[in-house]
């Protein structure tokens, strides 16, 4: 316990360099700024974006007046509805995502059976290679598996996650196998070991490799795009990039459907941090 | 008294586990128990694994072997390698590799390059360097149909980054319009989500590395720049070659800003390999020859890595910790 606290006094007596320091300023504003303008503009109305901008002034980062219209006029358009497809599409993906990682870890972290290093590395390996790269070919496919603008059509793809599954069983091996065999004593089956002794423990790589299916499904738009053509299954992603493409364009409302997009992940990633922060404490003074 | 009913409740299963007699059949049995489950576990995701991988893999090597009239009215017939020889003499698809090649060749040791940079000034001894860092990772959280809206805004004639032109003294300039200039702005917008999502792993690399290693090299009297080179870079070789071949494997298949930004434009200087399998299959509604793309930008990016991987596992130290 004191041996950090003596680091964290050490480096605080360390001499902080003020040139370095503007580095880092001026480096992370050419990241931000982009950001801030993005956000900035959806909250402004369309025209104001332009008028800002020549001659250039601090008023391209100010607006004049703040208002959520660009919000409410995306909502309550078929934006909306492509949200909300969006929603329902990455929840039944993380469900049945975590459903077949956490078993698929549990058979290859805690089963014996011949060959499981093999079957590990094989289903590592697939799930590895970029998706994207299959996707033209296998969107034929479900088209002839009648898969082409449906609900499950969207999810399937997306819940193989070769990271989720190797996370989970990492976390799995760290699990005293004493819990299992005391389970086992106690009359438990195998899928009640996991679900009542493995899924409980194991708070963290859950969360973990939920964030890593559900970003997946939510930045997702080349397959959506291949496998859904009518309007009532198109996703967020899909819908406001059409949006873009339309010949009379509306500036604000594509930075507010754009700041939607982002919130999203942003939002569950702040979460989950401080969820994972307090699991992480909690398992670490076990 | 409760304890006892429970010491003498868990006798009999002790007794079974210890007994000598049936032991070899109740642990065959437990084994056979063991593969039925591990078979059941496993089973969705070896469909998934089927279904969704090696199933497209396979239908897309059968298909680039067969030729059909665009559209598929008729059925296709088996041709062999003509699909491949037709892509191969063609000048347009010859460019477009070329230009994929070109284009990664930069783009990924670029994109690395600049994320260990800005890692390295980030972990150095600076005014709050989590803020810094948590800033340069914002974009990385804007799904790039996001991020190729704002930059598609930004790079208009009449958009924010040719008003900086102008106030700095400039001219304004096309960029997504001009064949010189659209591949460049691509990269751009790519770099801006891509490089604060690589730093992290290599803030966390650097981070790893035990200050006895630096404060060694300090004794040694060893320059800032030995130190970078002969310390930090082969003490970090795992996080970097893990950062280039994400890295590469992502930008092979670059699609949605070369989509929404350019559509393969001005005159196709944008058109990559994923582009172009795209536009074949749907627009062009060639699906064998599509298929072909795809088998041949597949390989390709295999050996991308596969290259990657030599140059980084190379004189590696000899004496690891095992």
């Amino acid at each position: 316990m004191s041996a950090p606290a003596s680091l964290r006094r050490r480096s605080r007596l360390e001499r902080r360099s003020p040139l370095l320091t503007i580095g880092a300023v001026l480096v992370a504003m050419i990241f931000i700024l982009p950001a801030v303008w993005l956000l900035v503009g959806s909250l402004r109305p369309s025209a104001e974006i332009f008028s800002s901008i020549s001659p250039l002034s601090w008023r391209i980062l100010i607006p004049s007046s703040v208002s959520l219209d660009n919000y409410i006029a995306l909502l309550t358009g078929p934006f909306g509805r492509a949200m909300g497809v969006s929603l329902l599409v990455c929840f039944l993906t993380v469900a049945l995502g975590l459903v077949m990682s956490a078993t698929a870890a549990y058979a290859l972290a805690v089963l014996q059976f011949p060959g499981r290093s093999v079957v590990f590395a094989f289903v590592v390996i697939s799930f590895m290679v970029p998706f994207d790269a299959i996707a033209i070919p296998l969107s034929q496919l479900f088209t002839g598996w009648g898969l082409t603008n449906t609900i499950m059509g969207l999810v399937l793809p997306g819940i193989g996650n070769g990271l989720a599954i190797f996370n989970l069983r990492q976390y799995f091996l760290s699990i005293p196998t004493s819990y299992r065999e005391a389970a086992t004593i106690d009359g438990a089956s195998e899928p009640r070991v996991l679900a009542s002794v493995y899924t409980p423990l194991g708070g963290t790589a859950l969360a973990n490799s939920a964030l890593l299916i559900f970003l997946g499904q939510w930045t997702a738009y080349l397959w959506p795009l291949l496998v859904v053509s009518e309007a009532r299954l198109q996703v967020a992603p899909v819908a406001l990039a059409r949006t873009f493409g339309e010949h009379e364009f509306n500036f604000g409302e594509n930075f507010a459907g754009a700041v939607l997009l982002s919130l999203v992940p942003a939002l569950t990633m702040f979460i989950l941090q401080r969820s994972f922060g307090g699991l992480a404490l909690a398992t670490g003074e076990k | 008294m409760s304890v006892q009913a429970r010491a003498a409740a868990r006798t009999p299963a002790t007794q079974r586990r210890g007994a000598g007699g049936g032991l070899g059949r109740r642990r065959s049995r437990r084994r056979t128990k063991e593969l039925f489950w591990a078979a059941v576990f496993l089973l969705p995701a070896l469909i998934a694994i089927v279904s969704m991988r090696i199933a497209p893999t396979v239908s897309a090597a059968v298909s680039s072997l067969h030729q059909g009239f665009p559209g598929g009215v008729l059925a296709a017939e088996f041709s062999g390698l003509a699909n491949y020889s037709e892509l191969f003499g063609n000048d347009m698809f010859r460019d477009t590799v070329i230009r994929t090649i070109v284009f990664n060749v930069i783009i990924n040791p670029l994109q690395v390059a600049i994320a260990l940079i800005i890692s390295v000034l980030l972990t150095r001894k600076i005014v709050a360097p989590n803020l810094w860092r948590m800033l340069v990772f914002v974009p990385a959280t804007v799904p790039i149909v996001g991020s190729s809206i704002v930059w598609g805004i930004a790079f208009r004639q009449d958009g924010p980054i040719n008003a900086i032109l102008a106030a700095l003294g400039g001219n304004p300039q096309p960029f997504l319009t001009s064949p010189s200039q659209a591949m460049a702005s691509i990269m751009v917008v790519i770099s801006w989500i891509g490089i604060g999502y690589w730093m992290l792993f290599l803030v966390s690399g650097l981070q790893s590395i035990p200050d006895e290693y630096l404060e060694a090299a300090k004794l040694d009297r060893a320059g800032t720049i030995r130190t970078f080179f002969s310390i930090t870079i082969p003490l970090l070789k795992r996080p970097l070659l893990f950062v280039l071949v994400a890295d590469t494997v992502a930008n092979f298949v670059l699609f949605v800003p070369i989509q929404m930004l350019t559509n393969g434009g001005p005159q196709n200087s944008t058109t990559m390999q994923m582009f172009n399998a795209y536009r074949t299959t749907y627009t062009y509604s060639s699906k064998n020859l599509g298929a072909a793309e795809v088998m041949i930008l597949t390989v390709i990016m295999l050996a991308f890595v596969a290259l990657q991987f030599r140059l980084l596992r190379e004189d590696r130290p000899t004496r690891r910790k095992r």
